[in-house]
């Protein structure tokens, strides 16, 4: 991935909260239960276990039992993400006392009362004791998150340029995202305003990641730009803290129950129409009730981040286009809704695409890299050309995200002929011809970062770039010019902090 | 953020971006980078680079814009229908 298309993940997101904001954060136990379930890892989760009942600090080495000679760099991995979260605090190394190792007080005692059931914080959400209209079941709420996500990907997606049957014609379908939904993918800068193309906006790079990553990436994406929004306007009076912890909870409440929205703070009834507006939460009218949707329960269900971008991108795929409508086992981001999305596209040795479909979505993002050239009901046909592939990755979709949304798509039949004559599913020449089209066309592989150099001394140059290389940031080192280049600089600078405390 | 550290990158923690390319390519950055120098940062080695973040996509462009001058490889086969 090239510059400005890096996911806006909560991971990285959280990583550059100050400590201050974790504290107040992990005074909700719903929210100290959630990054613990969804966000670690299993070595992780397991010093969190070990250190919760611990009536005094551990000493660090007394991890390593939990760790074989091997499993050095998952340790050091864990404790930097314990460490960049905020659950745990170390003591700094020193030649007098060996390092000791506890969990920040507030997350602990937080997770202690999720676990136990202590304690009356209804972090995890009051049900509502009023009679619940009958209709309103888990289908219903499905199709009302389908419909709301869907018009928010519709309207990106229509952001297009006008060049192909497909993008044209997907216009319509729905009613369209909220104004306050609009002004935020602008804001993230998923649209920018554009002459060119009727809706006056246009599709960015970053808009074409956003289309691409599973739902419950999106989703994220979505949330923290409107977090991000609301920091920025302390006139709307809600706290992205606040927000965030709300988030959270959400995540915890159980789909197709009726909560009561009485039983919320004004601050937080006050977040609930953006919500309704990004299909999280459902609110009939004149109740007082609100009902979590599956976009809001699977919010913390899946570490996304954790997530490589050809499982996300399959994810996405199954979940946005390639169903029926009212086909509601392919909102959840669940990977095994992947599987019951039945694939549509079948490709020649000689480029040419058909795709069984009449979703006006799919046909749009076929449209990103194919030429399109002929619509039949229920069907379209085109071919990839090298302009078609060059045009897609000079939106910033990469050559291995058509190749694995084709094959995620696959009709059925291409893969029953390929597991009878026991071939790839798509065509090699296919696949290795949109590759060479790529490099034919990326000339250079950028990364974002940081440079390190002017070191003060041989040792220091090489103490840091090993701390680097341990957590896995660094991108580029050499020994002769005591230069180095890493993704992150937030743990290197704490790391670098923590040093200075012991000399 | 406390006192300036020792080995702080570039001025406080700025954004950068690596580049990664074949010799041939950096020669031609090099060059553009010769009128204002206005885009490189640090020249690493023979493959890698260090640029400003804002340069980046300007860059591309130019270098799209060069080497379309001197190269056009062909459709690998025409469109029959």
């Amino acid at each position: 991935m090239s510059v400005g298309t890096q996911s806006y993940q909560l991971v990285d997101y959280l990583e550059k909260l100050p400590g201050t904001t974790f504290r107040k954060l992990y005074q909700q136990p719903s929210t100290a239960f959630a990054i613990f379930r969804r966000m670690l890892p299993d070595l992780a989760k397991l010093f969190v276990q070990a250190l919760l009942y611990a009536p005094s600090p551990l000493l660090l080495s007394q991890l390593d039992i939990w760790v074989t000679a091997a499993g050095k760099i998952q340790r050091d991995r864990a404790l930097s993400i314990l460490r960049s979260l905020h659950i745990v605090q170390i003591s700094p190394p020193s030649k007098d006392r060996p390092q000791e190792i506890q969990l920040a007080t507030n997350f602990k005692n937080s997770l202690r009362h999720a676990l136990e059931g202590s304690s009356t914080h209804n972090s995890f959400g009051v049900p509502s004791t009023l009679p619940v209209d009958p209709t309103i079941d888990i289908n219903f709420l499905d199709r009302y998150a389908r419909k709301k996500w869907e018009d928010i990907l519709h309207y990106v997606v229509n952001s297009v340029g006008g060049d192909s049957a497909g993008a044209s014609s997907a216009g319509g379908a729905g009613s369209g995202p909220k104004a306050s939904v609009r002004d935020l993918l602008l804001a993230g800068r998923l649209v920018e305003r554009r002459n060119d193309t009727r809706s006056g906006v246009g599709i960015t790079q970053a808009g074409f990641t956003f289309l691409l990553q599973e739902a419950n990436a999106q989703v994220w994406t979505l949330l923290l730009l409107w977090l991000e929004a609301a920091s920025h306007n302390p006139d709307l009076g809600m706290e992205s803290v606040d927000m965030l912890s709300f988030l959270f909870m959400l995540a915890s409440l159980e789909l197709g129950r009726a909560y009561d929205t009485n039983a919320l703070p004004v601050e937080r009834r006050n977040m609930l129409p953006s919500l309704v507006d990004f299909g999280l939460i459902y609110i009939p009218r004149d109740t007082r009730q609100y009902f979590p949707t599956r976009l809001a329960t699977t919010l913390t269900s899946t570490s996304s981040a954790l997530r490589s971008l050809s499982a996300g991108f399959t994810a996405a795929a199954a979940n946005a286009p390639g169903s029926a409508p009212g086909d509601v086992a392919a909102l959840g981001p669940a990977p095994a809704a992947t599987n019951e999305t039945k694939g549509s596209i079948i490709i020649e040795t000689n480029y040419r695409l058909y795709a069984y479909t009449s979703s006006p979505l799919q046909i749009a993002v076929l449209a990103l890299f194919t030429q399109l050239n002929m619509r039949f009901a229920g069907m379209v046909t085109g071919r990839l050309t090298r302009d078609s592939i060059r045009r897609a990755i000079s939106y910033g979709i990469t050559a291995d995200q058509i190749i694995s949304y084709l094959a995620a798509h696959a009709h059925e039949e291409m893969i029953r002929t390929a597991v009878a004559k026991g071939t790839p599913v798509l065509p090699p020449t296919v696949v290795d011809q949109i590759r060479l089209w790529q490099l034919e066309n990326e000339r250079m592989h950028t990364t974002a970062g940081f440079l390190f150099k002017d070191f003060d001394s041989l040792e220091e140059y090489q103490a840091l770039s090993s701390y680097a290389e341990e957590i896995g940031t660094l991108i580029w080192k050499s020994d002769r010019k005591q230069m180095f280049f890493v993704s992150k600089f937030e743990q290197i600078r704490d790391y670098l902090k923590s040093r200075k405390k012991v000399e | 953020m406390g006192p300036p550290l020792a080995a702080e990158p570039d001025p406080p923690w700025r954004c950068r971006v690596l580049i990664e390319c074949e010799p041939a390519i950096k020669s031609i950055i090099v060059h553009l980078d010769s009128v204002n120098n206005d885009i490189i940062i640090e020249d690493l080695d023979e493959q890698h680079l260090v640029v400003k973040e804002n340069m980046v996509h300007s860059l591309k462009q130019k270098l799209e814009d060069r080497l379309r001058e001197t190269y056009r490889p062909e459709e690998p086969l025409a469109d029959s229908d």
